[in-house]
């Protein structure tokens, strides 16, 4: 069978940067962190995969790696059948990347400026680029919004224009660094939704997605992988993760206590210790999310 | 399709740039400010320096003119290359474009491509006030051949730009190639007056400097008319360091990219 993505110790470590005393005293000594560490995974074509884990436990780095952004320390991988650090042109022509960072657009032009733009890089031009934009903000509803500026947009269209542009080369392999960071209860279940029926189940695409949400996890993903410390600790269906458990009715928390041998979610709280206030706080600066429509879904 | 991709690049840049309404009038109207001051340095020096500016045609005006117009693409290539990685990686855009099969060194060199539009506007617009307005005389100028001095000039500092952009990858700041050239080009490299005005030793300096024979070929054709077998000193010179700096400047950014990518600060700022 081919495979979409298939790694083989995968490895990324980072140089550390020295104080000022440090690098006195140890002028050569070398400080290095491994963000991941020997990830073998092979995810078939179609399958939308999951990897999860709480924040800092090298899942950016991993989905990085795979896009060519960062180069591997050791070991390999291969999208689409292209090596990740000999062929990565070819890697980034049949990928889509979806960020949940509204920074990562021209706030100044509007929705369709930005995927005209962004379609050029994908060498569609003119009337190709056009059709394309047209078909996507079609697809993501903001056909009537396509003229406004992206900074007038809210979070829930900010993130359907991320959708719009990573679909913009009709990619083979879909990544999508935590999609719903930043989206309300309502506005992320109905991206998942989105994900779900139109991307995975309609076109066909394969999909990696990372989530620190084991409820988004656990309703999306074919199979998931958990990961912490740079470490793939277990890859399988939730239902096949939870079932392997022996306590009676196990969740996913459960299966993440299990393998980790540290309690999920507690850890996320650590790292926003004030989800409410910094969730009103949010919305306070940007003004009340406006809601919309994509592919029949409301989001 | 790297010319659509370029007017995809301009496209963009032209509306961020109009976007900021205010900014963009006040950068035209400023414009002449510069320009009236160093017509009244001008009219203040008259004649006192006509000997080192015998060659350029005599008049300190139409020679400053030239230095400040055209010294501008140098500063455009210093500061437009390592200044776009630095706005993409602020604004969070970098990464976006970075993922898609367009290779990072055409977005580097596209970014950059609406500054040096910019500078060309603004050395028409100084020309044409220059010319029109304050009397410089242009009327023998031999326009083809300060076409060929403007491109090899282009050439050059583009790659001196992204040897400076390189840089800016790997340290993020604190770019050493840009300072060196900018603090050493306007007293060595003859935007304000001519090198003959330097001591011999100092002059030294000068002749390695690529904005020396930019300027002095941009006078000498502009103003005195010369031909292109006559500007063949300074063209000669601009082919050489364009043979040196253009494959160093893409070797080094190859290399900027590579290290960036391996230490993971790509789109660190």
């Amino acid at each position: 069978m081919g495979y979409a993505i298939e790694t083989y110790d995968l490895t990324k470590k980072f140089a550390l940067q020295k104080g000022f005393t440090e690098f006195l005293m140890h002028p050569f000594g070398k400080n290095e962190i491994t963000a991941v560490k020997k990830v073998n995974i092979k995810i078939r074509k179609g399958e939308l995969f999951g990897v999860l884990g709480p924040n800092g436990a090298g899942k950016t780095t991993l989905i990085k790696l795979l896009c060519t952004l960062v180069l591997p320390t050791e070991g390999t991988a291969y999208v689409n059948g292209y090596n990740i650090a000999e062929d990565s042109g070819k890697v980034r022509e049949s990928i889509g990347f979806i960020t949940a960072d509204e920074r990562s657009f021209y706030w100044r032009l509007t929705g369709q400026q930005n995927l005209k733009f962004f379609a050029s890089l994908h060498n569609f031009y003119s009337f190709d680029a056009q059709k394309r934009v047209n078909e996507l903000l079609d697809i993501v509803g903001l056909k009537n919004r396509a003229d406004d500026r992206f900074l007038s947009y809210s979070a829930g269209m900010k993130q359907r224009m991320a959708i719009a542009r990573g679909l913009l080369n009709d990619p083979e392999v879909v990544f999508m660094d935590e999609p719903t960071k930043g989206l309300d209860p309502g506005a992320a279940q109905n991206l998942r939704g989105f994900i779900k029926e139109r991307i995975v189940k309609e076109q066909g695409k394969t999909v990696f997605l990372s989530t620190h949400h084991l409820g988004e996890a656990e309703q999306l993903c074919d199979r998931i992988a958990i990961i912490d410390e740079g470490e793939i600790r277990v890859i399988g269906s939730p239902e096949e993760l939870k079932s392997e458990l022996t306590k009676p009715n196990s969740t996913l928390d459960d299966v993440f206590l299990h393998y980790t041998g540290k309690e999920f979610k507690e850890e996320v709280a650590q790292k926003h210790p004030y989800p409410e206030r910094r969730r009103m706080m949010r919305e306070g600066r940007r003004g009340v999310m406006r809601g919309g429509r994509i592919g029949g879904i409301r989001f | 399709m790297i010319y659509k991709k370029a007017v995809s690049f301009i496209k963009r840049d032209l509306i961020l740039a109009t976007s900021y309404k205010f900014e963009f009038f006040l950068r035209l109207f400023f414009m002449f400010f510069s320009i009236l001051t160093f017509y009244f340095v001008a009219k203040l020096i008259g004649g006192a320096g006509a000997q080192y500016l015998e060659p350029y045609g005599g008049d300190y005006f139409s020679f400053v003119l030239i230095g400040i117009a055209f010294s501008g693409y140098q500063m455009t290539a210093l500061r437009g290359f390592s200044e776009s990685i630095r706005d993409e990686q602020m604004m969070g855009t970098l990464e976006a474009m970075l993922v898609t099969p367009t290779n990072t060194s055409t977005i580097i060199t596209l970014s950059a491509l609406w500054s040096f539009i910019f500078t060309s506007f603004r050395v028409l617009v100084y020309l044409l006030i220059g010319v029109f307005l304050l009397g410089a005389d242009m009327s023998d100028a031999n326009l083809f051949a300060a076409m060929v001095i403007l491109v090899l000039t282009i050439i050059c500092f583009s790659s001196i730009g992204i040897i400076s952009a390189s840089f800016i990858m790997i340290l993020k700041r604190g770019d050493p190639i840009n300072m060196l050239f900018m603090s050493t080009s306007e007293l060595f490299g003859g935007v304000f007056f001519p090198i003959a005005v330097l001591p011999g030793w100092l002059q030294n300096i000068s002749h390695i400097l690529p904005i020396t024979y930019s300027l002095s070929g941009m006078r000498h054709a502009l103003l005195q008319g010369y031909s292109l077998h006559a500007l063949a000193p300074d063209i000669i010179a601009l082919v050489a360091f364009s043979v040196v700096l253009v494959p160093l400047g893409l070797l080094a950014f190859k290399y900027a990219v590579k290290k960036a990518k391996v230490d993971g600060t790509l789109v660190q700022y």
